[in-house]
């Protein structure tokens, strides 16, 4: 491995304290919250606000990516292994403060993996997947979600698969992420699997979305 | 109260990417515009069903079709980039964003204010609006607080962080508009804390030039 885990955490790390910029969690945590409420109202269909959240997600990555690549003057990830070790140690400690735990698992037959076992080919298959366990979740600092909401299917915190989507469509893979639990449902977790779906050809830039 | 105590019971405070901020606030309002949009579609669906089933009165100054054209904004149908078509697509828009700020601004005034004795008249209200809730959103405390004695403020921020960065494309029109949009926010966050400090304000934003804005507050009389 070119890059050890560690040296991840460091960059992570060190793009963290030099930026200049940062505000206090809380003021995100409770704009991201009266947002979720006010889409439920609008929408009135928890499916349809899950989307919307992906949506906005998806077009918040698509700007924090070439934020991210500018800092942080990585290379390209050599297999989709590492980019859940750079998505993990160095993209969510840039932008959130947090460093989820992950897990990588090869497309079918899918058995997880322990970091540093997957052969290289298997890796970049579309199917490859990481899930990444967030043990602290700066968009859910005060909620509790009514019941209803609960068996209603809404997923919370879904903008940050939509960022992740967003973000690595920029950098030419199509991926799906999705929720896997939360523990704002009573979960054990909260957890975030993205799959290769595959590697996109580079193209000319399309117009605004 | 011992304001070094107080420092180390507090947890240490989290903290996010301001740049990670600005993107989520310029597309949730994106997705605000597009969500209120939906609702009023919604909303007029029903009156039109309610029209239909004689339930109320079809509007007094004929149909539908000629009432929208009586608007007198500019109209745009179908706007690809995405802005508001109709001064009530607009409303909707600033009442959602004014309303988040409600909620961003009664919890933070709730937090910062919690360990502090009971504020003594309004001027001291104002005053914490002034230092301690735009230090903690937006970096810095206002430049200016005038008053009539009468019950109206005028705060003053000559770098009103919100808006510091709007980068206008299309002129200064337009970016004038688009600063409009994201003071609504802050006025809310403004009256929120208010409001749940116990004064009931009226919060009026205004912008003459960028990136300087001033906000009017309303406070009844007394106290």
């Amino acid at each position: 491995m070119a890059t050890t885990s560690k040296q991840y955490k460091a960059i992570g790390e060190d793009i963290w304290k030099g930026r200049t910029e940062k505000i206090n969690a809380e003021l995100f945590a409770l704009t991201y919250g009266a947002l979720v409420v006010q889409l439920v109202q609008d929408y009135e269909d928890y499916g349809e606000v899950n989307t919307q959240l992906e949506k906005m997600g998806y077009n918040i990555g698509t700007r924090l990516i070439e934020d991210f690549l500018a800092r942080s003057a990585l290379g390209r990830c050599a297999d989709f292994r590492e980019v859940g070790e750079v998505v993990a140690k160095v993209g969510f400690k840039a932008f959130l403060n947090i460093t989820p735990t992950i897990t990588h698992a090869a497309p079918a037959p899918a058995s997880p993996t322990r970091p540093g076992g997957a052969p290289g080919a298997q890796a970049n298959a579309a199917g490859a997947s990481f899930t990444l366990t967030l043990d602290e979740n700066p968009l859910a600092e005060f909620v509790e979600l009514p019941e209803e909401v609960l068996e209603g299917g809404l997923w919370y915190s879904n903008v940050l698969c939509g960022v992740l989507r967003g973000a690595l469509e920029m950098v030419q893979m199509q991926v799906q992420a999705n929720f896997m639990s939360d523990v704002l449902r009573g979960d054990e977790a909260t957890e975030i699997r993205v799959t290769l779906v595959k590697y996109l050809e580079e193209e000319v830039p399309v117009g605004d979305d | 109260m011992v304001p070094s105590l107080a420092a180390v019971a507090e947890p240490p405070v989290r903290q996010i990417d301001g740049a990670a901020m600005d993107y989520f606030i310029i597309e949730a309002v994106n997705t605000l515009r597009a969500s209120a949009a939906v609702a009023a579609a919604r909303a007029k669906k029903i009156e039109q069903e309610m029209i239909d089933g004689g339930l109320i009165p079809p509007p007094a100054s004929g149909p539908p079709a000629a009432q929208r054209d009586s608007v007198s904004s500019n109209i745009s149908r179908n706007s690809l980039s995405g802005q508001p078509t109709t001064e009530d697509e607009e409303e909707g828009l600033r009442a959602r964003l004014e309303a988040i700020g409600v909620h961003v601004g009664a919890n933070v005034a709730e937090r910062l204010s919690h360990d502090r004795a009971m504020f003594t008249d309004t001027l001291d209200a104002v005053k914490f609006i002034c230092k301690d809730l735009w230090a903690a959103c937006w970096d810095k405390q206002v430049d200016n607080l005038r008053t009539n004695h009468r019950g109206v403020y005028v705060l003053q921020d000559n770098a009103f962080k919100p808006i510091t960065r709007i980068s206008g494309w299309e002129g200064r029109a337009n970016s004038l508009r688009k600063a409009k949009l994201y003071v609504a926010m802050p006025a809310g966050i403004i009256k929120g804390a208010l409001h749940r400090l116990g004064y009931q304000a009226a919060v009026v934003p205004e912008i003459t030039s960028l990136p300087q804005c001033t906000f009017q507050l309303k406070l009844p009389k007394g106290t």
